[in-house]
């Protein structure tokens, strides 16, 4: 993020657009390259609501109050001042609405020459600017209010995992698509040519891959981990109270109960109606009853992938999709971080194929079906998968014919769990670092622990008690197979990649963009090309920066 | 030389400074001297007859307990700093720690976002520092201590060398 010291002035555009031949705006809302933007006026009102409604609860309660009591509305003490206090109170709301306006006037975004720039504050003023073709994950946000609105938030994210690295809310939903559309297709490289630069980028077709049905939604939450233990614990304050003929114990279900049902609720509300689709911008993921949210992850971008199966969901054979990715980070706040981290949050066993189809075009492997079915079910060594030694299954009773891993030419997958079944899937090229553990324990009974590390999220991939010959001689390849993957992956602009390994899952499954998935001319062209040709010092310099 | 059986084979380990045992000593007085300090006040109060509990067994109990353990740490710290050691291989630099609990970790260079130095007030007197890598994930825990302030110096510009010649994106 880098600040140039170049404010622009409320005036108008400042920064230059694109030196050569910006052409007059073309036709449709989408402004010419490096035109300043707005955001929607009513932003401000619409995320600021929280304050007004309390401001009107504060003082609307008591006038309700009062007049349901039959009291004078106010106090006869207070009536002589009730002109100070109206003036009081208009001041504040005045000075809340100019903040409103001022904030909305000093936020200014602009996409141009491969960045995305926002312009935020006016007393403490704040530059942004992010590589579009390091763009981790692109979401479109609807909270309720925004929604009736016909507004949405949209959110930049850069492998930096900590917040997003641009917000802009609100705009029109149409907008914020076109944005959308217009971001991926330039972080994807496509190249638009001279005279299409102040085009608006078509939008990329899109698969439906799969949608989860209310009724299995609600079968999952009322079947998770979570369940059970509300299950227990009623059970115990039940029985205690009959036991000690004190109902005391039926009072801690109150609060209990209200919790859990907000809990459940937030959950349904995050998971209704999920649906995945595909497109040559990567996959998209739509999910929420009042409040939606898109998420877009281009190609390549899932770090690590994790499945797993509750004990209660094996009946129906259901399965969980949880992913690593860069600029989700850890979030955990008001169980947004879990929701946006959810690749699937309850599938049947070819949603999840599906769904690995889609992160791992390319399985390395001859039989996937056969492969990732016993990564997910199997145990001992069908599949292919090398599990704990039986000399050490007193360090994992259960798990033991479980644990263990097997590689394909393009992911490591690492299954365990004989209850909590589980299978982590780590792709080679996205390996950042591997550490091999072992105690005095595992010492004795001659395994060690394999760790990889990836970025921040719920996925933690370990490989538990491996031979530690295994483990050395897995530690060996994964940093060969490690290196051969990062050499053969070179750009971050994913239409660009020379390699065809990329964004069909199923061969003529997608019908490609007309204008978004041809693969760019020479990229030296001259004139405003959406994304110039970069020198690789360059590209490195961002490395460091970005990740 | 200390190598452990997770430690691939062949592989000639570069060894930290001997002097970082006296940081280590340092740090290991500033906590485990205190804490048996503040473990034996009952102790004392109890034989000043301040205190009625807890009992007498008790109070050298729980301060003894404390002491063993320290002098068992104290007897680990020279074998814990022989037992760190780096190699710096064609595309990655290999750590390894630790004795009861070894860790083997292997960094490639073109993972590394970014190298830091860090020297503390002890390792300064001493002439050492510590050198930290940091990848995109947080879970890589990367740090050679008690280096030579040259040889720290020398890693890193080594290793900035390498990145910059093999990096890759995320």
């Amino acid at each position: 993020m880098t600040a140039d010291g170049r404010i622009p002035g409320p005036g108008g555009p400042a920064n230059a657009p694109l030196p050569a031949a910006s052409p007059p705006p073309a036709a449709g809302q989408l402004a010419p390259d490096g035109e300043w933007l707005r955001v929607h006026p009513a932003s401000p009102f619409v995320r600021g609501w929280l304050a007004l409604v309390a401001i009107g609860f504060f003082f609307g309660r008591d006038i309700f109050e009062r007049s349901l009591q039959g009291r004078p509305v106010f106090e006869e003490g207070l009536a002589g001042r009730a002109p100070f206090l109206l003036a009081g109170g208009g001041t504040v709301l005045l000075l809340t609405v100019l903040g409103f306006v001022l904030t909305w006037y000093f936020t200014k975004y602009q996409v141009s020459g491969g960045y995305v720039r926002v312009n935020t504050g006016f007393l403490f003023r704040q530059q942004r600017q992010a590589r579009l073709d390091r763009v981790q994950a692109i979401d479109i946000v609807q909270p309720l209010l925004a929604r009736i609105f016909g507004l949405a938030e949209l959110r930049f994210e850069v492998a930096d995992a900590g917040e997003s690295a641009v917000r802009l809310a609100y705009l029109k939903i149409d907008e914020a698509r076109q944005l959308r559309a217009t971001i991926l297709a330039r972080a994807a490289g496509v190249d638009l040519g001279p005279e299409g630069a102040g085009e608006a980028a078509p939008e990329a077709p899109e698969l439906p891959v799969l949608a989860v049905p209310p009724s299995r939604l609600v079968g999952s939450l009322l079947l998770s981990e979570q369940s059970f233990f509300v299950a227990l614990g009623a059970v115990v304050s039940v029985v205690l109270s009959a036991v000690t003929d004190n109902q005391g114990f039926y009072l801690y279900l109150i609060p209990a109960a209200l919790g859990l049902a907000a809990s459940y609720w937030n959950l349904f509300n995050k998971g209704y109606n999920f649906t995945a689709a595909i497109s040559p911008d990567g996959i998209r993921l739509r999910y929420g009853l009042l409040d939606t949210q898109a998420q877009t992850l281009p190609p390549g971008r899932i770090q690590a992938l994790k499945i797993t199966q509750p004990p209660l969901w094996r009946p129906f054979g259901w399965y969980r999709m949880q992913v690593n990715v860069a600029g989700y980070g850890l979030a955990e706040n008001a169980g947004e971080g879990t929701s946006r981290t959810t690749l699937l949050p309850v599938g049947k066993l070819e949603d999840v194929m599906g769904m690995l189809a889609l992160v791992l075009p390319d399985p390395g492997t001859d039989q996937p079906a056969a492969v990732f079915g016993a990564g997910l079910t199997g145990l001992d060594s069908e599949g292919g998968f090398v599990t704990t030694p039986r000399r050490a299954r007193l360090l994992a009773p259960l798990g033991w014919r479980r644990n263990g891993f097997t590689a394909t030419g393009t992911a490591l997958l690492i299954r365990s769990g004989r209850w909590w079944r589980e299978l982590v899937v780590v792709p080679h090229q996205r390996t950042q670092s591997m550490a091999l553990h072992q105690g005095p324990l595992a010492r004795r009974f001659g395994v060690a622990d394999l760790v990889l590390h990836t970025t921040a999220g719920p996925v933690t991939p370990r490989l538990a008690q491996a031979d530690s010959h295994e483990a050395l001689a897995l530690f060996d390849a994964q940093s060969a197979r490690a290196r051969l993957a990062r050499k053969r992956q070179t750009t971050e602009q994913w239409l660009r990649q020379v390699a065809p390994a990329g964004i069909e899952p199923q061969p003529g499954a997608v019908e490609p963009a007309p204008g978004a998935v041809e693969p760019a001319p020479a990229a030296a062209e001259p004139g405003p090309v959406v994304q110039p040709a970069e020198s690789p010092a360059h590209d490195q310099q961002e490395g460091r920066q970005h990740g | 030389m200390h190598t452990g059986a997770i430690d691939p084979p062949g592989i000639v380990w570069q060894r930290v400074s001997p002097k970082y045992v006296t940081v280590r000593l340092v740090e290991w007085a500033l906590g485990n001297v205190v804490a048996v300090l503040l473990l034996s006040l009952p102790l004392v109060f109890v034989l000043l007859g301040w205190w009625i509990w807890p009992p007498l067994w008790l109070a050298v109990a729980v301060p003894a307990g404390m002491l063993v353990v320290a002098v068992w740490r104290l007897v680990l710290i020279p074998r814990q700093v022989r037992a760190i050691g780096y190699a710096e291989r064609d595309d990655d630099l290999l750590i390894r720690t630790g004795i009861f609990f070894q860790r083997t970790m292997a960094v490639p260079y073109g993972r590394m976002q970014y190298v830091d130095i860090g020297v503390g007030p002890v390792e300064r007197g001493l002439g050492l520092c510590t050198l930290k890598l940091h990848t995109a994930s947080p879970g890589t825990n990367a740090r050679i201590p008690g280096l030579p302030a040259a040889e720290g110096a020398r890693l890193r510009e080594q290793l900035a060398a390498r990145g910059e010649a093999r990096l890759a994106g995320l």
